[in-house]
């Protein structure tokens, strides 16, 4: 350690109200210069203590309560929950029912990755392509709420299956907005891989190599984008996957620009899905019963989020309340990344690089905070500040 | 080769890695394999299904085993592809500490520091041990998620 | 006769305060424990669709710059302080709208360890928009509510 290593130090912090995201966070950025040599992240304003509070309400009740651990991706936790709870009653979910949930899937899929482009354009200051993909996003969001009934929160899901369906006018509906969507990604592909403003606020940014991702444990797109091949969709198929597949969309590049086209070309992916959907949507019912007590087992549910790799444990007792329900989002494992990504990069590119792994803190903040030891950081003050600046300029004079 | 053969095959050559260590394998269901060890045989199987590159540490689930019951287990899943692997540790309530892995699976450090603050387990050699995803208020010794921290039901 | 000069002044300069702070009112948001839903929505106000800002309105990142607090979500334990924080460093006069059912009655958080209860818990709230989450339309609603009642009541006053 060098002699003089404390004094040199100086740290940033912002948050948890703060401009760049619209959650709060706070993190403190440890900076030489305008360059960061060190993150450290304090979670834990959104724990609300859902893991908990689940123990203590019915099955039918988690439903709803779980589809609230996260606004954007709602209907994918809710499926999750859906699939441990059937696979615990040992309920057959009649393929149509598992059809329309995958469709749901893609269709959240899509708003999830139109917003985070919108919002990473925004921390660029790329606020056109914010104001665009947020105009666009709004076919889908129709669409969603044509086949729902909600913006937002779907609860297209019920225990045994869905209480949706798909008529031939929303089919037509759906189909259109998926042309218009499908040109539109074109335009943002393009965007995204040419536009010479912006490619300089991503090409070569936080770049992360597959080595890296995997030692952090990262996934989704953002492993996606250092060239880890993990989708759960196509590793371990659940819901139509296996009907319906998806294929794998891979960058090796591992920088800011690469996890923007990852995501912008999985947004193909899901097109292509809900076509297919569509085309073939099975016939039948769409739910079964589903009883009301849940003998004592246990089981793991693993979905594709827009984020990441989604991990439920689920445990029942006998009663019609869950013994123990676990949830491991995305994003923590996204999160491990930051630091390592940060140090050597200009305090600017921080809202980037953070809003690069798209991170979730409602989903997060369940469970985990990171922080670093208190002694770590240290208080300035004026009297402090001057001497340090007069005897640096002493030193520069000799 | 079929998805069926190679979560077979995954399974098997988890269970001969972990095989010194095994107390009791259960299969609970098609593709998952439980394997109960002692706590002291943690940080060899782990490194025994880390070293060899199979799959990866997908999360870790402390469990209270009941407010009459004495213990807590801790279980930690790796997948590699479709294939999961538990690994299940049971501590003594009394004395509440299973050793860290963070040397082999830096990426564990959240999840440790969730069970010592969630179950108050000792996490011994964990980089990190501070408690801080409950809020800066939050009573020591008290441990929400197990099963002796009661909150109130909600009506209906 | 005599006028009063000093009290017509005074007069003039409260029309034109009110004029200003009702036909630009600056946002401020915070989450204090909402689940996202109510930020998206609230975001997605201000995208060409629902286009808030044709009402003057400007979402601001400082809690000094802003004269409208929009709170989203239960209020958790450690965001209990944070909100308390932002609220006084706003300047006076300044009104708190309560976006969500969260917000409003804790919701589905209702009984949670960590959430203390509802926003009117922690800080005084003069507008509050329903909804799991409300519709864009629901808070412009709300926030244009909220102004006009200001305007009414500065008439009065």
């Amino acid at each position: 350690m060098q002699k003089n290593d404390q004094a040199d130090k100086f740290i940033i912090p912002i948050g948890p109200q703060h401009p760049a995201l619209k959650e709060p966070g706070h993190f403190e950025f440890t900076v030489d210069g305008e360059i960061v040599t060190g993150a450290t992240i304090r979670l834990g304003y959104v724990h609300r203590g859902i893991e908990k509070a689940t123990e203590s309400r019915t099955w039918v009740q988690n439903l709803y309560l779980l589809e609230r651990v996260c606004g954007i991706c709602s209907h994918i936790h809710a499926t999750a929950y859906c699939l441990g709870v059937e696979r615990l009653a040992g309920l057959s979910v009649p393929p149509r029912a598992q059809a329309i949930r995958e469709l749901v899937v893609e269709l959240e899929r899509i708003h999830s990755h139109m917003l985070w482009l919108g919002v990473a354009a925004h921390e660029a200051g790329f606020d056109t392509l914010f104001m665009y993909s947020w105009r666009d996003r709004e076919t889908v969001m129709d669409i969603l709420e044509g086949l729902t009934g909600n913006r937002v929160h779907y609860s297209a899901n019920i225990l045994g299956g869905v209480k949706i369906d798909v008529d031939a006018e929303q089919t037509k509906t759906i189909l259109q907005g998926v042309d218009f969507l499908e040109k539109r990604t074109h335009h943002y592909l393009d965007v995204v891989t040419t536009d010479s403003a912006f490619v300089q606020r991503t090409a070569g940014i936080a770049v992360m190599s597959k080595a890296v991702a995997e030692h952090f444990g990262a996934v989704g797109p953002t492993a996606r984008a250092s060239g880890v091949t993990q989708d759960i969709r196509i590793d371990a198929p659940y819901l139509a996957y296996e009907d319906f597949p998806v294929e794998i969309v891979l960058d090796t590049a591992g920088d800011l620009k690469a996890r923007f086209v990852v995501r912008v070309q999985e947004l193909f992916q899901s097109y292509q899905v809900i076509r297919a959907i569509l085309d073939k949507l099975p016939a039948g019912e769409l739910a079964v019963t589903m009883p009301r007590r849940i003998k004592e087992n246990e089981t793991i549910s693993r979905v594709e989020a827009p984020r990441g790799e989604l991990f439920y444990y689920l445990k029942s007792n006998g009663t019609d309340k869950p013994e123990r329900i676990k949830i491991r989002t995305p994003s923590i494992c996204n999160f491990g990344t930051v630091p390592a990504l940060a140090a050597g990069h200009q305090l600017a590119d921080m809202p980037m690089i953070l809003a690069g792994i798209d991170p979730c803190f409602s989903c997060n903040d369940r469970m985990v905070t990171i922080h670093r030891p208190a002694d770590d950081s240290q208080t300035w003050t004026w009297e402090m500040l001057r001497q340090y600046g007069i005897s640096y300029y002493r030193e520069k004079e000799r | 080769m079929d998805r069926e053969t190679t979560i077979s095959q995954s399974l098997e050559s988890a269970r001969i890695l972990l095989a010194p260590c095994t107390q009791q394998l259960l299969t609970p269901e098609p593709g998952r394999m439980d394997i109960s060890l002692a706590t002291a045989d943690l940080l060899p199987a782990v490194a025994a299904l880390h070293l060899n590159g199979w799959g990866r540490l997908v999360a870790v689930t402390g469990l209270d085993l009941g407010v009459n019951e004495g213990d807590l287990e801790v279980l930690y899943h790796f997948c590699a592809g479709a294939a999961i692997v538990t690994l299940r540790v049971r501590v003594p309530k009394a004395d509440a500490a299973i050793p860290t892995i963070c040397s082999l699976i830096p990426a564990a450090s959240f999840y440790e520091r969730e069970l010592g603050e969630m179950f108050g387990i000792t996490v011994v050699g964990t980089p990190n041990p501070d408690r801080l995803f409950l809020p800066d208020d939050w009573p020591a010794g008290v441990y929400p998620l197990r099963k002796d921290f009661v909150v109130p039901e909600i009506p209906g | 006769m005599s006028i009063n000069l000093e009290k017509t002044f005074q007069d003039a300069l409260e029309q034109v305060k009110t004029w200003a702070r009702t036909n630009s009112p600056w946002l401020i948001h915070f989450n204090s424990g909402s689940c996202n839903g109510c930020d998206i929505e609230i975001l997605a106000t201000l995208t060409p669709r629902y286009d808030l800002e044709r009402f003057g309105v400007k979402l601001q990142g400082s809690p000094r710059h802003a004269d409208i607090l929009i709170c989203t979500g239960p209020v958790t334990r450690q965001a209990r302080e944070r909100l308390l924080r932002v609220y006084e460093q706003m300047p006076e006069p300044k009104y708190v709208v309560a976006v969500g059912s969260c917000a409003i009655s804790g919701g589905v958080f209702q009984g949670c360890y960590n959430v203390i209860g509802h926003i009117d818990q922690v800080i005084p709230v003069d507008a509050y928009v329903p909804g799991c989450p409300p519709r864009p339309e629901a808070i412009i609603d709300g926030v244009i509510k909220l102004l006009k009642s200001l305007e009414a009541q500065e008439q009065t006053a």
